[in-house]
């Protein structure tokens, strides 16, 4: 590179107005007496794709330089990025080099539908991200523009120019770019984002707020499973009364006696167990779910989220569509099998079955609620009750003895009741997926005692569980044949 | 229309002296007028929707100035407008979005250029190429060769590519043949800045009207047997003319440079991006003064024999760099070379590559080759090997680093987006019946092809879904599904689908998604687009929902099994796809999936609702929750959903492990959310928030009575 250009690649999602920053960095540009020119590729991108925009900046004294259209991997002067990922594709395509390149990126995460789709977590690691661009950058910044434009009621675009404006790597002052700012909101959020980064620059790291300090009962236990044991406690008497409580701890100390708490492994395969223990122990049933949704707090969340200003009214409506499946779920056991038994017959109840519309917040659909919510005083008779727990100590059975076993085993064991969740079809999903897994793995593995690469199935399979809502990947693990290959249009041929 | 041209229609304006600063494609605009254009037409499609919207818009100060403005229905009827052009002395201008506009303008093309013109005639291509492009990568340059059109392909630049714009019409005239040029997606988009022109009122215009038609000329029919005396006239004295006219005005330019053994020919719309590797080797300064002799096609046909050998005339070799495939230019050279007997030796696809978008990088690599073999003394020193390591390098450093590849993200459907609902009731509906053949089509609807929803055995080009599963029909136990956009019908599928089945008495079942506008492009307007009155009537619903022009052509042409459903019944959608899929009605099936198109809505919703507030009127807006306690973090409410606003957070529930659901500020309140929570029996965690704005002294009192009976409850 023997020019004295200046190379700016915008990285952002369509729609994000990086159109306008890139019409502001040309302005400023101009009236800083350069000759500039920028170009972009918006096309559908415009649809919240990714897409890029791309300045080249003339020096002062040479304006008669050829500008190129396209940037140059290796050779792009400053990169400034409203997302956190699109930040990552521009590392990954090469454009960032320690040589030459700024980087500022906004941390804000807009997940892409991948990530989002995922049964489980599948979020593109952060940390990756800032650990790539520190290491390869001449020199990186990283703040939430999302949030800076937000607190001062502007968009990225705005904050996005502050920070680039800030960073250093412009050839003429913040000033100069402020200037093209026609409204007090977008010149605001370009304050406060050229002022973090300039407390950046100035060698302030970026300062993230302490973990506040629990006071956690079961003081003797390694911090992790401490907490865990603290919350699940917690959970439990919420979710029933002190007995539930204490049957969750009896049942967690279990667990614990059956493992030598200096071994991490050992540990660590308990904590997990006992996380999933509580969430399962405090099952989403209708009971459960009308007394969340009537809790002071939660009104207030919606409140808070919903930004309600002094002098609106707020009202909060439900989507509820209760089946026979939940009803019979919460009435004692008698009760709930007749129910099913009807329900299996294609039995019509009233009431059920349709989508129902309850204003929580409203005079009948709270008393309703609430009145759903008090079923949990029932709940030890219900059906569900019953299936659940027992599910739960055929699991913590086998989980004993794996601990024992074969701690790799039991590490997977303890995930397992991860497969279980959701609702209506979700939730029967899940629990196909675990009664599969528990027919035809862990039962057998505890038969034959834990035989080599067992445990490695057990994650397999409770991985592919998580990975398709179809079990396709799941029924593959299980009977042991290897997934059809994954282009289309290929046809396997056999030999004949 | 999505963006508003005010400003812009200021620039048009602009007159001797001035400057204008602004975006290529508006460039051209301004340079039709400052050629006296006497009507200008198009089809929209990035990169040159902004043309055709500017135009539309500037309708009133156009006519001011006599020129005619065209929104064209498709790009042949774009091409056809051409045609005035044909018999009286009036220049013309149209645009669309290459290769798919040219293919589809091709018929009209062909018996445009057989004739030839009077006036000049030039299509704007908005050759969507490379990066950024969203269709099939072929060359316009073949249209070109095989109707006999020139097509100019300037250096992207704005004083270059006005003009050349300028010089399009005279050589059109010059030379009586229609006249093509390319502009790439970046040069469309190009900011950049140019001396302006008076604008050039038109000799024959809406001003200046004609009397008398334009007498009777078989010779300008094409139509035999004047079409075999066109041909001749085509590669002949056309030919020749336009041959002359460009050397004469020195449209391709040479700039010398010191190694006279070696020389580059290349594209101008390449020459950026020639430069900047030309730099990066060391080899040109930043101000573009090469070392090696260049020799720019703005025009890339016809190539002017004579400059060509001219320019290789002292040379050992030249390479010819050409974007695309396959090589035409680099093979008409070496005729050009081989024809004349000419030594230099003749290098292109050969130390380049055949196919994809040339970058700097792309170019920097086939200098080198080219250099190493055939100016060892300087290729031998050259670092583009240096640099391409180190591009490696920092690639695979980066990869390493970060540990995953980066997920993609394609375009998505926008938040509240009515297409989005039909989706997921077709998902739903799949779920009970199965995977049924779906033929996609060219639109926002393709965006279902993406994950989450996955849909698509094929897409045959724009309005083409129903037509190209014609024949899958007759083999498939289930009916085949295609799915078009209004965009797409009036286009062409009412045509090439709804008549071909219907005449033929096929099955099969089509959905046309009637949001009201071409909303892919820019939301330009279609002959069903609500109008005015209907628009403002709606206020906050849905303004197609009274718009019938769609269902009464379908009966009109006679189909028999029609339904109009509002996209946002997810259930009555669902219930209404399983009907046409089982139906005993053999005939072709129609739903028409209706729901206006969101960015309209909410332009037209916004100034509304602040004029409502402002005045102290009751407003409710409404918006979409999901409770993170009862949220499992199964994620299927965005499997079924896509949404941008339904996103992952952090649990913040220290027993979760997994990101629960969250709706973010963006949500418009489409209630999506809630017909599938009750669609799909989803989960119980979805809520639906109204806030009253200014209430009423009916909600006073019934807030008042919430409070008091719920306690808190009441908000």
């Amino acid at each position: 590179m023997s020019d004295n250009v200046t190379r700016i690649l915008v990285a952002a999602l369509g729609g994000e107005g990086g159109g306008v920053l890139m019409n502001w960095v040309v302005s400023a540009a101009r009236r800083a007496g350069h000759v500039v020119q920028a170009t972009s590729v918006p096309g559908v991108a415009q649809r919240t794709g990714s897409t890029s925009y791309y300045v080249e900046v003339a020096p002062i004294d040479a304006p008669d330089t050829v500008l190129g259209l396209v940037p140059l991997a290796g050779r792009v002067d400053v990169v400034v990025s409203s997302e956190l990922v699109e930040t990552a594709r521009v590392l990954a395509a090469g454009y960032v080099s320690p040589r030459h390149t700024t980087v500022v990126s906004s941390t804000a995460r807009f997940f892409s539908t991948n990530e989002k789709i995922a049964m489980g977590d599948g979020r593109y690691s952060k940390e990756s991200v800032r650990h790539a661009v520190d290491t390869m950058a001449q020199a990186s910044f990283f703040l939430d523009l999302g949030k800076i434009a937000k607190d001062n009621g502007t968009f990225v675009s705005a904050t996005m120019f502050g920070a680039l404006a800030a960073c250093g790597a412009l050839p003429w002052s913040v000033q100069q770019s402020r200037d093209v700012l026609g409204d007090e909101r977008s010149r605001a959020g370009f304050d406060a984002a050229a002022r973090a980064v300039e407390v950046i620059r100035s060698g302030a790291a970026e300062v993230s707020a302490p973990e506040s300090a629990k006071v956690l009962a079961f003081a003797k236990l390694p911090s992790g499973l401490r907490e865990v044991m603290h919350h699940g406690a917690e959970r439990c008497e919420d979710y029933q009364d002190v007995a539930y409580r204490d049957f969750f701890i009896s049942r967690s100390e279990a667990l614990i006696a059956a493992i030598d708490l200096s071994d991490h492994r050992a540990v660590h395969a308990v904590t997990e167990a006992v996380r999933r223990l509580a969430l399962w122990m405090a099952y989403e049933d209708i009971a459960r779910v009308a007394d969340l949704k009537t809790r002071p707090e939660r009104f207030a969340r919606i409140r808070d989220e919903v930004k309600l200003e002094e002098g609106q009214i707020l009202r909060v409506t439900e989507y509820m569509k209760p089946r026979a499946e939940e009803i019979a779920d919460i009435l004692p056991a008698s009760i709930g099998k007749r129910i099913m038994a009807r329900a299996q017959h294609g039995g019509w109840f009233p009431f059920l079955g349709k989508g129902r519309f309850i204003r929580s917040n409203g005079l009948l659909g709270y008393r309703l609620l609430r009145l759903t919510a008090a079923l949990k005083h029932i709940r030890r008779r219900s059906l569900r009750y019953q299936e659940e727990q027992s599910a739960i100590e055929e699991w913590l059975d086998a989980l004993l003895f794996a601990l024992d076993q074969d701690l790799d085993f039991a590490m997977g064991l303890g995930e397992l009741p991860r497969v279980r969740k959701g609702y209506s079809d979700t939730l029967q999903r899940g629990l196909r997926a675990y009664d599969q897994i528990m027919a035809h793995i862990v039962r057998p593995a505890r038969g034959a005692k834990f035989h080599a690469g067992v445990a490695k199935r057990l994650r397999d399979a409770i991985g592919a569980a998580l990975a398709d809502d179809t079990h396709a990947k799941l029924d593959a693990v299980i009977t042991g044949t290897v997934p059809e290959p994954e282009i289309p249009m290929l046809k396997k041929v056999t030999n004949v | 229309m999505e963006v508003s041209f005010a400003k812009e229609i200021q620039k048009l304006k602009l007159g001797d002296g001035d400057k204008f600063e602004g975006e290529g494609i508006l460039a051209v605009t301004k340079a039709l007028l400052q050629s006296g254009v006497t009507y200008v037409g198009g089809y929209q499609g990035s990169p040159i929707s902004h043309l055709i919207d500017v135009m539309v818009q500037a309708a009133p100060e156009m006519a001011d100035l006599g020129v005619y403005v065209e929104a064209c229905t498709n790009e042949a009827s774009a091409a056809a407008m051409l045609g005035a052009s044909v018999m009286y002395p009036a220049r013309g201008a149209v645009a669309w979005k290459s290769i798919v506009g040219t293919n589809v303008a091709a018929d009209a093309l062909s018996n445009l250029a057989s004739p030839g013109v009077m006036g000049g005639a030039l299509i704007v291509l908005g050759e969507d190429y490379g990066e950024g492009s969203s269709v099939i990568q072929e060359r316009s340059h073949a249209y070109a060769m095989k109707s006999t059109l020139w097509l100019m392909d300037p250096r992207p630049n704005l004083p270059t590519i006005v003009n050349m714009v300028e010089r399009s019409f005279e050589l059109s005239e010059a030379s009586n043949t229609p006249v093509m040029m390319e502009l790439r997606i970046r040069a469309c988009h190009v900011q950049g800045t140019f001396e302006t022109k008076d604008n050039v009122a038109a000799k024959v215009s809406m001003k200046e009207v004609l009397a008398e038609p334009a007498p009777h000329e078989y010779e300008r029919l094409a139509h035999p047997p004047v079409t075999f005396g066109h041909e001749r006239k085509k590669s002949g004295e056309r030919m020749q003319a336009a041959r002359g006219f460009i050397a004469e005005h020195e449209l391709n330019e040479v700039f010398a440079g010191q190694q006279r053994d070696v020389g580059l020919i290349v594209q101008g719309g390449l020459y950026n991006s020639l430069m900047r590797a030309l730099n990066e080797l060391g080899l040109a300064d930043a101000e573009g003064n090469s070392d090696i002799p260049i020799y720019v096609l703005n025009v890339v046909y016809p190539l002017v024999p004579d400059e060509i050998l001219e320019f290789a005339s002292d040379k050992r070799a030249v390479l010819v760099l050409e974007e695309g495939q396959p090589e035409y230019i680099e093979q008409e050279i070496g005729t050009i070379l081989r024809r004349a007997g000419s030594d230099a030796v003749l290098a292109g696809k050969d130390v380049l590559p055949m196919a994809g978008e040339y970058k700097a990088e792309v170019i920097a690599e086939g200098l080198g080759r080219f250099l190493r073999r055939h100016l060892p003394q300087v290729g031998n020193r050259l670092e583009d090997a240096a640099y391409a390591d180190e591009v490696a390098v920092l690639k695979a450093q980066a990869a390493d680093l970060l540990k995953a590849p980066v997920p993609p993200r394609p375009p998505n459907f926008c938040t509240g987006c009515p297409e989005r609902p039909f989706f997921a009731a077709l998902k739903l509906t799949q779920q009970e019946i199965g995977p049924v053949h779906y033929s996609a089509d060219i639109g926002c609807h393709a965006f279902a092809t993406f994950a989450p929803f996955n849909f698509g055995n094929s897409i045959l080009g724009y309005g083409m879904s129903l037509a190209s599963n014609a024949s899958v029909a007759s083999f498939q136990e289930k009916r085949p599904l295609a799915v078009m956009g209004d965009g797409g019908f009036w286009h062409n599928g009412l045509l090439s689908g709804v008549t071909s089945r219907l005449l033929n008495g096929g099955d099969g079942v089509l959905v046309i998604m009637k949001n009201g506008y071409t909303s892919a492009t820019g939301t330009q307007e279609v002959i069903s687009s609500p109008d005015k009155d209907l628009r403002l009537a709606s206020a906050e619903k849905s303004a197609t929902h009274g718009e019938t022009t769609i269902e009464d052509a379908l009966k009109g042409v006679g189909v028999k099994w029609l339904r109009t459903v509002h996209t946002y019944k997810v259930s009555k959608m669902r219930d209404t796809l399983l009907d046409a899929f089982k139906t005993p009605f053999g005939g072709l099936k129609v739903i028409v999936a209706e729901g206006e198109c969101q960015l309209e809505r909410q332009r037209r919703i916004k100034p509304i609702r602040a004029k409502a507030l402002k005045n102290g009127e009751r407003v409710v807006r409404q918006r979409f929750g999901v409770d993170e306690d009862t949220c499992t973090g199964d994620h299927s409410c965005m499997r079924l959903s896509g949404c941008p606003t339904l996103t992952i957070k952090p649990a913040a529930d220290p027993l979760k492990t997994d990101p629960v659901a969250y709706v973010d500020n963006g949500c418009v309140g489409c209630g999506l959310c809630g017909e599938l929570a009750h669609a799909a029996t989803l989960c119980p965690s979805f809520w639906r928030a109204d806030i009253v704005s200014n209430p009423n002294l009916l909600d006073r009192l019934g807030n008042w009575a919430r409070r008091t009976f719920t306690g808190w409850a009441g908000a």
